[in-house]
């Protein structure tokens, strides 16, 4: 009876969209520590895996956002340039003597209002998702290079140091905050997307986005909240930027926006949208981070990193795309 | 009758907004520096007291808000003052932009200059208007950086003799803290940058023969955030020196040593408020800073020996770096 009961409950795992890629990458990532971890001892020592889980989180929660926005079938190219300005408004606002907590309002506001853009652009206007997000990509840019008259602004100071602590440098329950505030992200948008009927309807979306819109889902204002849910992840990692370097560099973010793609697919989100669940990002954020932390501790070389990681991208999509196309034939005959 | 009406409206227009440009582009460069206009107005008076013949330089930088230009035009001036009959302007876009700098050329050389002081804005997008003044008589000399164009002499920063003078440094200060052996990080831009590349060749020069064992080179794009990851995973990894190529590596590394609150020597490039803050805290050694009014100072030297018809010494001057340490 209770053997069933077990069977059972590891079918219905299985039966998640997504979930086989989520096991395949995981142990991929479990080899992947154990050799680093061979190589360099000291990969794996307390010290490491704390600045590792750090090292992780900003790309995780980038990460979620343009899971979602994947997952929808559209993407989101404005991450990292909302990320800069995000860190840029940030900063600027604080060495002005702005209240910090104040500034990460303002921010927040103008992170949201880059996230309505986009979602506005790409379901009012009917733009595809590339070119709209690639305009907002370079105007929030530009955004962050005016703020403070093209220049990187000067130390945010002691004022601030409440606001550093809380977004990175603090800890609480001897985890840094960092960790804290992404699993805390995590742990909001993973039941938004698996448990609630709006995440349902990002699915359906993503699927068949007529016959989403036949069956009664609001297609504009649903792709308007992955977009703000992308806006608001990318807006978090501009704080927690700004709250690293104690000051704002008009660069922070550039080319993260290609980062979150690359974490989401190596989890088995799909490109082509409906597949996918948070946890596969989860584990292509960590894979992502144990690569760059690990590879260093190896003393690789840069170049033989970036070989590394762009096989692991294209390598675990072949591995999806076989596994889909070979259930399929089974089902054919 | 309506016709000729409208031509002479357009034609009016028309001379009005050249003289309106004319207008803009001298007086923009007027009223920048009150000081220095009146200080030019001075030196002239002085020079028609002595009855001797003027000449005009111009110094000519990639814009007019940056503290390095305004560093490099209080070097002239200093020159200026200690020489006679130079007549010395300076001429910058209001940002960053090749035509505009274009524009600055051609002013300077219809202003009747001898010698235009330049910093070029990239290789090859003044060559053409630098021989259109060469044609014209214009001697010209480069400060900072140069163009794709022959020219007198080219005053700047040797970025490898720079990143030798921060590892011999960084050598120094270990040797300060006993420590003659261990491994040494570098935090570098991206291999695309040919200054911060040459100051890693420079640095890693100043190790040869020494027992220190210097790490892979990581690059962190100058993202100061990313250069902070690379920098603890190589604090962790043992490293008892860090070195950052740039402003935003710097910052990294320097932000990664106070956070580990550990003894590791850091030394940087490039001078800023966060850089300066981390040096007073201890965090970071030295940084090491350009010397903009040496480049100024000694470019307007070497206009005064070019006007005199003497000999203007090597084609390319080091200005040198200078290490900012805790003071």
């Amino acid at each position: 009876m209770d053997k069933i009961g077990k069977q059972n409950r590891i079918k219905r795992i299985l039966a998640v969209r997504g979930m086989g890629q989520v096991i395949t990458v995981t142990i991929g990532l479990i080899i992947l520590c154990i050799v680093f971890s061979i190589v360099n001892p000291i990969f794996f020592s307390g010290k490491n895996i704390a600045n590792l889980l750090r090292q992780i989180a900003p790309i995780l929660i980038i990460g979620i956002g343009q899971s979602y926005v994947l997952i929808t079938g559209n993407i989101d190219l404005s991450i990292g340039s909302v990320i800069g300005m995000s860190c840029m408004i940030s900063a600027t606002m604080m060495t002005k003597g702005v209240n910090p907590w104040a500034a990460v309002f303002v921010t927040f506001i103008c992170c949201l209002a880059a996230g309505v853009l986009n979602g506005e652009l790409v379901s009012r206007c009917k733009l595809p998702p590339f070119i709209a997000t690639l305009g907002t990509m370079t105007i929030a840019r530009g955004i962050a290079q005016i703020v403070n008259n093209n220049y990187n602004t000067g130390s945010i100071g002691e004022a601030a140091k409440g606001f550093r602590n809380f977004f990175y440098y603090g800890k609480t329950a001897g985890i840094y905050n960092a960790i804290w505030i992404t699993i805390v992200l995590w742990i909001v948008f993973n039941f938004l997307l698996s448990k609630t009927r709006t995440g349902r309807h990002i699915y359906a979306i993503g699927s068949n986005v007529d016959a989403a819109r036949l069956s009664g889902v609001n297609v504009h204002s649903t792709t308007i909240k992955v977009y703000v849910v992308s806006a608001i992840c990318a807006c978090t990692v501009g704080l927690m930027t700004c709250a690293t370097t104690g000051m704002g560099t008009m660069d922070a973010g550039n080319g993260y926006e290609m980062y979150a793609v690359a974490a989401s697919v190596i989890g088995g989100v799909s490109t082509l949208g409906g597949q996918g669940i948070l946890l596969g990002t989860v584990v292509g954020a960590s894979i992502w981070g144990v690569l760059q932390n690990g590879l260093q501790f190896a003393g690789a070389p840069v170049a033989i990193r970036n070989i590394t990681i762009g096989i692991i991208v294209v390598v675990s999509v072949l591995l999806d795309v076989v596994v889909r196309t070979g259930k399929h034939r089974k089902k054919a005959n | 009758m309506k016709r000729k009406v409208l031509s002479i409206v357009i034609c009016l227009c028309m001379v009005f907004a050249v003289a309106c440009s004319k207008d803009k582009t001298t007086s923009g460069s007027g009223t920048t520096n009150k000081e220095k206009k009146s200080e030019t107005e001075t030196s002239t008076n002085t020079k028609n007291q002595a009855k001797s013949k003027t000449s005009k330089v111009y110094l000519i930088t990639m814009d007019q808000m940056d503290q390095h230009w305004v560093n490099v035009d209080a070097g002239c001036r200093k020159a200026v003052g200690e020489l006679s009959n130079i007549d010395y302007e300076w001429l910058a876009p209001d940002v960053k932009d090749d035509a505009k700098q274009i524009e600055c050329i051609n002013n300077a050389v219809a202003g009747g200059a001898n010698v235009i002081l330049l910093a070029a804005n990239g290789p090859d997008a003044v060559t053409s208007a630098l021989k259109e003044a060469e044609a014209a008589g214009v001697k010209i000399i480069y400060v900072d950086s140069a163009a794709a164009y022959p020219a007198i002499q080219t005053l700047a920063t040797d970025n490898e003799a720079a990143g030798k003078t921060a590892g011999e440094e960084m050598v120094k200060g270990l040797k300060a803290a006993g420590k003659t052996e261990g491994k040494i990080g570098i935090v570098n831009v991206n291999s695309a940058t040919a200054s911060c590349v040459a100051r890693e060749k420079g640095f890693r020069s100043a190790f040869e023969g020494t027992s220190f064992e210097l790490l892979e080179t990581q690059y962190g794009e100058g993202d100061a955030a990313k250069s902070k990851d690379i920098a603890a995973n190589y604090i962790t990894s043992g490293c008892v020196g860090l070195f950052g190529a740039n402003e935003g590596s710097t910052v990294g590394i320097g932000i990664a040593i106070q956070e580990a609150g550990d003894t590791v020597i850091g030394v940087g490039f490039d001078k800023s408020d966060t850089i300066l803050e981390l040096i007073n805290g201890g965090h970071l050694l030295c940084t090491m800073a350009q010397n903009p009014d040496v480049m100024g100072y000694e470019g307007m030297k070497t206009a005064a020996k070019a006007i005199a018809g003497e000999d203007t010494g090597e084609a390319n001057i080091d200005t040198g770096v200078t290490a900012l340490t805790k003071n």
